[in-house]
């Protein structure tokens, strides 16, 4: 029989779709530097389909990208030549909140601020919140092992990920980790977050659920020059304070957010401005939010606020978190980087990468989670100039060199997926990608899932 | 391309969930993000000659033009605008005809004979020999069948009035004039006087204007611009006639089509007009005055789309209904569609009826009452409501204010 009769013979005949106008919806996620028209897209309704689709797929020799909300910055989510999407949209419920055990049982394609909703009434909050985490899936949250700015005190999807279901690369099905944190032999859980859709689809997450702090505070400071924003953040480290998160943008991203949806109201003549939040028991956090305005003081803040009200607040987070969409207000496309440097070194690493951009005429905004020295440089260009295009690949690769060279990484949250393989290779000693390898084919030996993901 | 510009769309994927047909069917073709890459393609088919391909013209189709994506997306990238365009220009090109609800739409719109007409036609539904006729039709299929389902979310249609009829005029203070609404007209019959009695209340001298048209948003929904710009045109001077400072709507979707106006006909008279039209809500002020007693009842609001993302109006519902005695709970998902959206349930009736069970389904159990503020989804959640056998009434918040002021003998 013929791949697609047998898929919808597993999941139903209106849950297969072919037609090729409607697949050029699906050739990109976030990242809009590669497009691959699939195959197909199949939508299974439940876990056990997951499997059935998975074998059907084996059966055939036909690779498979599994896709959520189809926000990975890094083409994680891109389709494969002659690929079948494997849309993980129709998973969807909270299956249970256990606000005792502080965890949520949820499906892969629940998206990450739904869980949160789900545990207000509990006074309990799912952690990792990144800034897609109006559309972003946990499910691809768990692949990208995303972060997001409170992972800075909180930590990464992977601290608060306990144990999943998981379909593998033969369609055969099993749990990994476990609800008390403790594992037999190797820990395959920790092994799957981040692995970016390659070892296996995870079909239901138990996560991990927090009580909301005490009390929070939220200043918001403006500098003159992104210097004096970058030595208050070293000032805030070193004086011992861990905000629970701690961000800058730079003039440039903050002339996009600004004509977007949802405005702050900053000065124009503003070199940079970073959001600083601080959480923890009432009494401390009243302590920290001044000292971090006084430090901010010494640097030569110009103007400083705290957050008034709950609704002040979101907006400020709002503004932050939907940068990188406002930036189709300034440039018809943007490449954001994704690179980690040692926080010491953020005045230099801006500054090389301004170096960058002018050596290629790419204008540079810069939206970061500044607290761990994930930088988030946003490259425009002009996706219909392929002179431009091109440019701004190397530009973007240019800017990675810099991490590199500053003793960081490749990559902090966005994952490898299309973009970096290369990049990842350059930083990974030989060996290193060799266990990467063997890592794989001792999962997926036919490299079936998301294949030429991470590394070719 | 087309006439409305999408560039601005980075593919982002922050629109997704905000999408009542992506959250029904999981399909990116049918969510904000895919359809602009499908709006794309069939621009280019268009350019080019051709019709578009038919599947995404479905996909396109399918499009409530609720405007929820409009609201969330960083970049405002106008997709529902731009869908708009998409179908006027299919139709202007005679691609396609316009669905045969907007055709038989235009009969009864527009005309205060038409709207008598409509009003009958809602009564004969209710009695047994309509019943009958529409439930046969229900059993093939199609638009009148759909509208049989409908139906059961019409009011007690008796008397003959239209709602204009019985507004009272007069007041100190700014002049407003009501927008009446074809729906509203004829099928609520009481909500634009009581909307009067609130605005006077509020400090506003009512003044009538009479000759206004339908707002013709429905036929800009699908396509048929030439139809709403000729009514855009009489109602612009019907108001400006009327010498009203301010034109209060109690549809959301009339409002937020009357908002649109400067676009719709591109001169400066439409721009000066659509700078004065409100939502009621808006007006509506007993600023001073002490809220009113509580009341037993709990009222679960749901947001009408073009309230909620068309006009950014949320709270001020909310407000008033709470100044007026009632108790709020919280409907989650409060404002995504019900369904409703123009004459989609009539043309797209199954993914209606799948928003419609979804919006119902969630409402809450503590509600004893739903507010709104647009007859479609007064007329979609009702009739939801009663078929999933649930007996709560749903209210215009017009409604609902002025019952608490009445008993309070302040109306």
């Amino acid at each position: 029989m013929g791949l697609l009769s047998d898929l919808r013979r597993v999941v139903g005949p209106g849950a297969v779709r072919a037609d090729a106008a409607l697949l050029d919806a699906y050739a990109q996620d976030a990242y809009t530097l590669a497009a691959v028209r699939p195959l197909a897209v199949v939508w299974p309704g439940r876990a056990d389909e997951v499997a059935a689709v998975v074998r059907v797929l084996a059966h055939h020799g036909v690779p498979l990208v599994a896709r959520g909300g189809g926000t990975s910055l890094s083409g994680g989510a891109t389709p494969v030549a002659g690929g079948v999407v494997v849309h993980l949209s129709r998973l969807n419920r909270i299956l249970q909140v256990d606000p005792v055990a502080g965890v949520a049982e949820v499906e892969p394609g629940v998206v990450n601020t739904w869980v949160s909703r789900a545990a207000a009434a509990a006074g309990l909050t799912y952690r990792p919140d990144p800034s897609s985490q109006q559309a972003c899936t946990i499910g691809g949250n768990i692949g990208e092992n995303a972060g997001g700015p409170h992972c800075l005190r909180y930590g990464v999807t992977l601290n608060h990920i306990l144990m999943a279901d998981v379909v593998w690369a033969d369609g055969r099905q099993s749990r990994v980790g476990s609800l008390s944190g403790e594992v037999e032999g190797l820990d395959a859980l920790s092994l799957l977050v981040g692995s970016e859709g390659t070892l296996g689809l995870i079909t239901r997450a138990w996560v991990r659920l927090e009580p909301m702090a005490e009390a929070s505070a939220t200043v918001l400071a403006v500098f003159g020059t992104v210097d004096e924003a970058s030595e208050t953040v070293s000032g805030v480290i070193a004086a011992g304070i861990v905000p629970a998160a701690l961000e800058m943008m730079d003039r440039l991203a903050v002339s996009a957010v600004e004509r977007g949806q949802y405005r702050v109201g900053y000065p124009a003549d503003l070199g940079a401005v970073l959001l600083v939040e601080v959480d923890g028991l009432a009494e401390q956090v009243e302590e920290d939010a001044a000292r971090v305005q006084a430090i901010a003081a010494q640097h030569g803040v110009t103007h400083i606020q705290r957050a008034a009200s709950e609704a002040e607040r979101t907006l400020w987070w709002a503004n932050r978190k939907t940068a990188f969409g406002a930036m189709g207000l300034i440039s018809r496309n943007y490449y954001v980087q994704d690179g980690v440097i040692p926080r010491s070194r953020l005045p230099e690493a801006l500054r090389a990468i301004e170096e960058v951009g002018r050596r290629h005429t790419i204008r540079i905004a810069n939206v970061f989670h500044a607290g761990d020295g994930n930088l988030h440089p946003l490259l425009l260009y002009d996706g219909r100039d392929a002179a431009h295009v091109e440019r701004v690949q190397e530009a973007g690769h240019e800017v990675l060199d810099v991490c590199l060279r500053l003793g960081g990484t490749v990559t902090g949250e966005h994952g490898i997926g299309v973009e970096k393989r290369a990049d990842l290779a350059r930083q990974l000693t030989a060996q290193e990608m060799a266990f990467h390898r063997a890592v794989k084919d001792a999962f997926d030996p036919r490299a079936l899932l998301n294949p030429g993901k991470i590394f070719l | 391309m087309g006439p409305v510009d999408t560039s601005a769309c980075v593919h982002c994927g922050l629109c997704l969930p905000s999408c009542p047909t992506y959250l029904v069917t999981g399909d990116e073709s049918e969510s904000p993000r895919g359809r602009v890459v499908l709006l794309n393609q069939l621009w280019s088919a268009l350019d080019a000659g051709g019709s578009g391909d038919p599947s995404a013209v479905r996909a396109v189709d399918s499009c409530l033009d609720c405007r929820a994506c409009e609201e969330v997306c960083p970049a405002h990238v106008p997709v529902g605008h731009a869908v708009e365009a998409f179908r006027a220009r299919t139709v202007q090109a005679g691609h396609r005809r316009l669905p045969l609800s907007a055709r038989q739409a235009a009969r009864y719109f527009g005309t205060e004979r038409g709207l008598r007409r409509f009003q009958r036609l809602a009564g004969w539904s209710q009695r047994p020999s309509g019943r009958a006729a529409l439930r046969a039709s229900a059993r093939v299929g199609g638009t009148l069948g759909a509208a049989a389902l409908l139906g059961a979310g019409l009011p007690n249609m008796e008397g003959s009035r239209l709602a204009h009829e019985g507004v009272r005029f007069g007041g100190e203070g700014p002049r407003v004039a009501l927008f009446y609404g074809c729906v509203m007209d004829s099928v609520y019959q009481a909500t634009a006087a009581h909307a009067a009695d609130l605005l006077r209340l509020s400090g506003y001298r009512v003044v009538a204007a009479p000759g206004q048209a339908c707002c013709g948003a429905l036929h800009t929904h699908v396509g048929d611009t030439g139809q709403a710009r000729a009514w855009a045109r009489r109602n612009v001077s019907s108001f400006e006639a009327a010498g009203a400072e301010w034109v209060a709507a109690t549809a959301a979707g009339c409002g937020a089509a009357l908002k649109e106006y400067g676009h719709l006909l591109e001169d400066d008279a439409a721009r000066q007009f659509q700078a004065t039209v409100r939502d009621a809500a808006e007006l509506v002020r007993f600023g001073q005055r002490p809220p009113l007693p509580s009341r037993s009842q709990v009222v679960a609001v749901h947001d009408a789309c073009h309230l909620a993302h068309a006009q950014g109006i949320r709270q001020e519902v909310r407000d008033l209904v709470r100044w007026a005695g009632y108790t709020l709970v919280e409907w989650p998902d409060a404002d995504v569609c019900c369904g409703s959206a123009g004459l989609y349930n009539l043309t797209h009736p199954t993914m209606a009826e799948a928003l419609q069970q979804r919006k119902v389904a969630s409402l809450p159990v503590a509600a004893d009452v739903v507010a709104t503020s647009n007859p479609g989804c007064l007329l979609q959640i009702q009739a939801g409501l009663r078929r999933a056998g649930r007996p709560t009434p749903v209210a215009h918040w017009v409604d609902l204010v002025w019952e608490a002021l009445q008993d309070e003998g302040l109306v």
